[in-house]
């Protein structure tokens, strides 16, 4: 009895640290979000003023917000369809074909996951320069001397465009090695039987590959969601800064314009209680939808 | 049992670590000490008996004021040597008063939090205008301590008092007395002319005159774009600050200037509004296109570079600029040339706007007395001359000539005719959604690139407008 109470106040105070942190830098901050979002306050010193549910109502005629809306769920759609199809195919090709320099790759693709956001941003920044810029040099072999340059961070219908394909870019690498390690646990023998029965590469990838790697492709799903959420806030920041004229403002870079900038904490609270509900029930949706039945083997 | 007692042992320190993360920073261990300085006081101690001292601190002894005062600084473009050439000045006058300096480049983010956890700064050198808004969220909050009592104060070691030592004028705007109180809240430091600079060289090497009015400007315009030259490049839309307001100025005059910052009723629908949409519209067709590619804050300098490379031959700025490009590379001969904004009408006004960096106290300072007097003696001659040692100006008559060389001739723009254009928007209490920055100056990069109208723009101003006039501070 002694010894069941004694391993008890053991495990009590094994987790009690985890516990509290988690208390206080997850929980908590959660909670005052939820609170803020209903005042009204700069954030400093000032009184805060109980508005109720006011800074939602404003949020919904806020043009600058919607914009940051629509481009928030253009990059989640975009990013994550693009990087999902390239990640699996890289995956499946350096899984299951045999190519040489396979590790070579492997680490060139997972390079950009181990630079910081403010050097991917710095690269592309040079990739993108209107004048001397990787791409425009390039264009220019196929285009007349006195061509006006394609302004890649500049021209307002492009610019979003071009954060995008940093950010897959980026983030490519990265879910290439989770679907790699799941893949690697698929039985050759399931594609031995395959091969003996003729079916293709192609054939096998999606009839064998993706139904059993199912459950790791939805558990990243979830985490598209989250990551390009808040990488789209560190690229944007670092790029662009929402501009020009807030084309590229995202969730988050107008959060903290609000929040900060504007001396508008509460209504930045509210944004960033959207923020959350947004990503919570898009992920419970998308979790939803892709529920297959479990694969074993 | 021995498992027990290092189980229990582990447990026991795995909670001491978590409290000892979650402890306060105090004492030597808190970032002041990383940027800060604090110099130890003399024994010798100096009174000036002509010092108009305020109220004594609690501390202060018979012999002179004396505690410690904290200030809070950016560091901008004058690093550590200047402040600490200043305490070492400053402490020659007050020997019994440390100086507690907090120097960073983004000192909002050491401050901030401390503030919100009641530990204020008595000092705070931090400007209007700054991503994170300190000043201005003082400013809605109305949580800083007015400074009557300073500008009436004696600067150290001479016998006129900080009001009027001061440039005239520059404690008359909303940029230092933000509420229709007119009460002086905020105090002028480092003061820098706007204006548009150009490359003197090449003006002369064409043979092309410095335009004084918008229409020769629009002419030069055409013709340097025969030659492949853009008459016109900005670094950020923020920029357009400066143009704007001057602009403003140039259209009405102070009156109608405080009209418009005050958000007054229909100002934007006046003719003289007016004139300044379409030259800001106007200017917008003038620039170089791949301008709005780089108007932010990674890639600003690629813009100031068209400048120096001969591709465009105007570019609107502070006297900061020579000293951010100072490594750039640029066309041979390149000679900084600055001007005022040119006239509307021939013979017209021309403005140049002044920046100044605002330094205030906050109201929960500890100490206020000892920031005046901090403040006092940064517009004394001796201070002025070790900020001439660092190209720094504060905002005092003749500070401009303490300068060398270039910077001489930038200070020299007023005195070539140009007015002083102060102020900005009036202070109003936070508008969701509605930053004057985001909607005046942003659109000029859509102008430019086409995605959006003058009309649209009016429009928003006028909208925004309304919304930020029903929020003014009005007592």
């Amino acid at each position: 009895m002694n010894k069941r109470k004694g391993r008890g106040r053991f495990i009590f105070f094994c987790l009690a640290p985890a516990l509290i942190l988690y208390t206080i830098f997850m929980i908590y901050p959660t909670v005052k979000v939820f609170e803020m979002s209903l005042y009204k306050w700069t954030g400093f010193v000032g009184e805060k003023t109980f508005v109720g549910i006011n800074n939602f109502i404003i949020l919904l005629e806020d043009d600058y917000f919607l914009r940051s809306l629509q481009n928030s769920i253009l990059l989640i759609v975009v990013v994550t369809v693009f990087t999902i199809s390239l990640s699996l195919t890289f995956a499946g090709i350096l899984t299951r074909e045999k190519i040489k320099g396979q590790s070579i790759f492997r680490i060139i693709f997972y390079i950009p996951n181990i630079l910081s956001i403010v050097v991917i941003s710095a690269i592309f920044s040079a990739i993108y320069d209107p004048a001397n810029g990787l791409l425009n040099s390039f264009l220019a072999l196929f285009k007349p001397g006195d061509a006006e340059p394609v302004y890649w961070l500049g021209d307002q219908k492009i610019v979003i465009y071009s954060i995008i394909i940093a950010m897959i870019w980026q983030a490519v690498g990265y879910y290439m090695v989770m679907y790699m390690a799941s893949m690697s646990a698929v039985p050759v023998s399931l594609y031995e039987c395959a091969d003996l029965e003729g079916a293709s590469h192609i054939k096998q990838f999606f009839s064998i590959t993706l139904p059993l790697i199912w459950t790791n492709i939805r558990t990243t799903l979830t985490f598209f969601i989250i990551s390009t959420i808040n990488l789209s806030f560190m690229i944007v920041k670092a790029m662009t800064d929402g501009g020009p004229d807030g084309s590229t403002e995202v969730f988050l870079s107008y959060m903290y314009k609000q929040a900060y900038t504007n001396s508008s904490y509460g209504y930045g609270m509210a944004i960033g209680v959207v923020v959350f509900a947004f990503s919570f029930a898009l992920s419970g949706i998308v979790n939803g939808v892709t529920k297959r039945e479990n694969l074993e083997y | 049992m021995f498992r027990k007692v290092i189980s229990g042992l582990l447990s026991v320190s795995m909670l001491t670590v978590l409290l000892t993360g979650c402890a306060a920073n105090t004492g030597n261990t808190n970032s002041t000490d990383d940027t800060g300085v604090t110099t130890e006081p003399d024994t010798t101690v100096v009174v000036d008996d002509t010092v108009d001292q305020p109220a004594p601190p609690e501390e202060e002894t018979e012999a002179g004021p004396s505690g410690t005062v904290k200030v809070a600084v950016v560091e901008g473009a004058y690093g550590i040597d200047l402040w600490n050439a200043v305490i070492e000045g400053f402490n020659g006058v007050y020997p019994d008063v440390q100086v507690e300096l907090i120097l960073d480049k983004y000192v909002e983010d050491i401050v901030g939090p401390a503030m919100k956890a009641g530990d204020f700064p008595d000092a705070i050198h931090v400007a209007t205008g700054r991503p994170l808004a300190l000043t201005e969220s003082f400013i809605k909050d109305q949580a800083m301590v007015d400074l009557t009592d300073l500008m009436a104060m004696t600067v150290p070691g001479e016998s006129v008092t900080v009001g009027e030592k001061i440039i005239p004028g520059f404690l008359d705007s909303n940029a230092t007395n933000p509420y229709p109180d007119g009460k002086t809240y905020m105090t002028p430091t480092f003061f820098d002319p706007c204006g548009l600079f150009y490359n003197a060289a090449l003006f002369e090497e064409k043979g092309w005159t410095v335009p004084t009015t918008w229409d020769e400007m629009w002419a030069l315009g055409d013709l340097a774009q025969e030659e492949g030259i853009y008459l016109f490049a900005y670094p950020t839309a923020g920029y357009f600050d400066a143009v704007f307001y001057g602009l403003l100025y140039e259209a009405g005059g102070p009156d109608f200037f405080k009209s418009a910052t005050n958000y007054a009723e229909g100002i934007w629908d006046t003719p003289e509004a007016q004139s300044v949409f379409d030259i800001v519209a106007k200017l917008a067709t003038y620039t170089e296109p791949s301008v709005p590619a780089n108007a932010n804050q990674e890639n600003f300098l690629k813009n100031q570079q068209l400048l120096l490379d001969n591709k465009v031959l105007f570019s609107p700025n502070g006297t900061w600029l020579p000293g951010e490009m100072a490594d750039a590379p640029r066309a041979e001969g390149f000679e900084y040339g600055f001007t005022a904004l040119p006239a509307i009408t021939a013979g017209g006004d021309r403005y140049s706007f002044a920046w100044f960096e605002q330094a205030w106290i906050p109201a929960g300072a500890e100490n206020p007395d000892l920031a005046k007097i901090w403040f006092a003696y940064l517009y004394s001659d001796a201070a002025a001359d070790i900020f001439a040692q660092f190209d720094a100006t504060v905002a005092i008559p003749g500070a401009g000539e303490r300068l060398s060389g270039e910077k001489q001739l930038f200070y020299s723009i007023y005195d070539d005719g140009a007015k002083v254009a102060l102020g900005n928007f009036a202070a109003t209490t936070p508008v969701e959604g509605v930053n004057p920055n985001t909607v005046w100056f942003d659109p000029v990069n859509s102008l430019v690139s086409g995605d959006k109208t003058a009309e649209t723009w009016i429009a928003d101003v006028k909208a925004a407008s309304d919304q930020l006039r029903a929020a003014l501070i009005v007592e």
